[in-house]
């Protein structure tokens, strides 16, 4: 309880303030090596935007579970790939294949998601942060474009001192 | 000319109603045209009727001309990344994007409604839509100033014809804000977007946003956003997101769940409890 009050203060702060002590996460705090977790079980799905959220649990060689979420991409472009609100739910055992936050933190990036029944979600890829060209005489304009900025990319505060 | 902004109340049933019709178009064109046309035929004249799409981000100029000092001020407080928690992006929460970064950020799929004198601009993200005005009157003077009238997210538009296939919108009193960008480009309250639209034959459409600016950036008018777009003319196009079968929405709940359980997490280095 009294960490659930926490985290909600904070999140009040990030949300009252625009920008907090916490730094810039994007893709870049994924690891580029994708970690491949099988027999796991679904304990959530958050269908939706920005990102859709793919909880489960991992019971690891010694028996203790960890609780995962990874994010996906937004609703509307996982429709494209045939993952739909009810296509993965709770209590489904799958594999997950993602990328891990670097900082050991149980959250991560999807790659794919391997029903039991074999059918996949997902590209399989990383979507991460992509170098951006600044010479060129255009961007295009995802987060990374922020890098073409005067100053270069500016994400945090301790990025601005 | 008064300036006629509460009749768009007035006329809201009709604005549904053409909304409706826009989004219905393409399933109705998917049943009577299943393969894509080969060969685009010429541009209609005076007329954009229908949904359009293409990327869902504008190509942005690297050639954004030097900032004042009161630009660049309001450039190093905005930090984007709407992902990450230290962002003030205002997406992050959902917020409007307005003009003029509503036409280059998330405008994949978006069309025109034309009607007696106005256009309606209709955007599939999030599901907005924007007025402009055909008929000849005059932009309003002064906006957000004394005395003169508030500025709005997307501000006040209007727009002509120039030959027979380029609708070229003007639009000033926009609320200062909203963001130029996802890059966190600032822009003025007085500042005057004009969007191009080109259309070169029946399926294709290109779109540039340039911007004037003189009270944050040193060289007016600059490009500052480009775009090319498809007429959609049904759901087989390849290229095309599903039109009208999914919520391209934010969603101020998701995005704070998001938060929570992403991106705070992840921008904690577990190993000293400390920001990285």
């Amino acid at each position: 309880m009294t960490t659930r009050l926490t985290l909600g203060i904070v999140l009040v702060a990030v949300f009252a303030l625009g920008s907090t002590a916490y730094a810039h996460h994007g893709s870049a705090s994924y690891s580029q090596q994708p970690t491949t977790l099988k027999d796991v079980t679904v304990t959530q799905v958050n269908w939706g935007n920005p990102h859709t959220l793919l909880f489960f649990d991992h019971k690891d060689e010694k028996g203790t579970v960890q609780h995962w979420v990874a994010e996906a991409n937004a609703a509307s472009t996982l429709s494209t790939s045939g993952w739909t609100k009810n296509a993965i739910k709770y209590g489904d055992k799958v594999t997950v294949v993602f990328y891990a936050a670097k900082n050991g933190q149980t959250v991560g990036r999807v790659g794919k998601v391997v029903l039991a029944d074999g059918r996949e979600f997902g590209d399989g890829s990383l979507i991460g942060d992509r170098p951006s060209v600044c010479d060129d005489e255009f961007t295009t304009g995802g987060n990374e474009a922020a890098a073409c900025r005067p100053g270069g990319r500016i994400t945090n505060n301790d990025q601005k001192r | 000319m008064r300036f006629h902004v509460w009749s768009v109340l007035k006329s809201s049933a009709a604005i549904a109603a053409a909304v409706i019709l826009l989004a219905s178009a393409p399933q109705a064109a998917s049943s009577q045209n299943a393969e894509p046309e080969k060969q685009s035929g010429p541009a209609p004249v005076h007329d954009l009727w229908g949904m359009w799409t293409g990327p869902n981000e504008g190509l942005l100029s690297n050639r954004v001309p030097t900032m004042t000092p009161a630009g660049r001020a309001k450039l190093d407080a905005n930090i984007p990344d709407p992902f990450s928690a230290s962002s003030n992006d205002p997406w992050k929460t959902c917020d409007p994007f307005g003009m003029p970064r509503g036409v280059n950020n998330q405008y994949g799929l978006f069309g025109f409604a034309q009607m007696p004198g106005r256009i309606i601009i209709v955007n599939g993200f999030n599901r907005t839509w924007r007025e402009v005005w055909m008929d000849g009157r005059k932009l309003p003077q002064n906006i957000g100033h004394e005395g003169g009238p508030s500025a709005m997210y997307n501000g006040y538009s209007v727009g002509h014809w120039e030959g027979n296939n380029t609708l070229v919108v003007e639009t000033v009193g926009m609320d200062e804000r909203t963001w130029m960008d996802r890059r966190g480009y600032p822009h003025s309250v007085d500042a005057k977007v004009i969007e191009r639209y080109t259309r070169s034959d029946f399926d294709h459409l290109s779109m540039t946003e340039t911007v004037d600016d003189p009270a944050y950036y040193t060289q007016n008018p600059f490009l500052f956003a480009k775009q090319d777009y498809r007429f959609v003319r049904n759901q087989t196009d390849l290229n095309a997101p599903i039109p009208f079968t999914s919520d391209r929405l934010c969603i101020p709940s998701q995005a704070m769940d998001y938060m929570k359980a992403i991106g705070l997490p992840a921008d904690i280095d577990s190993a000293t409890g400390q920001k990285k």
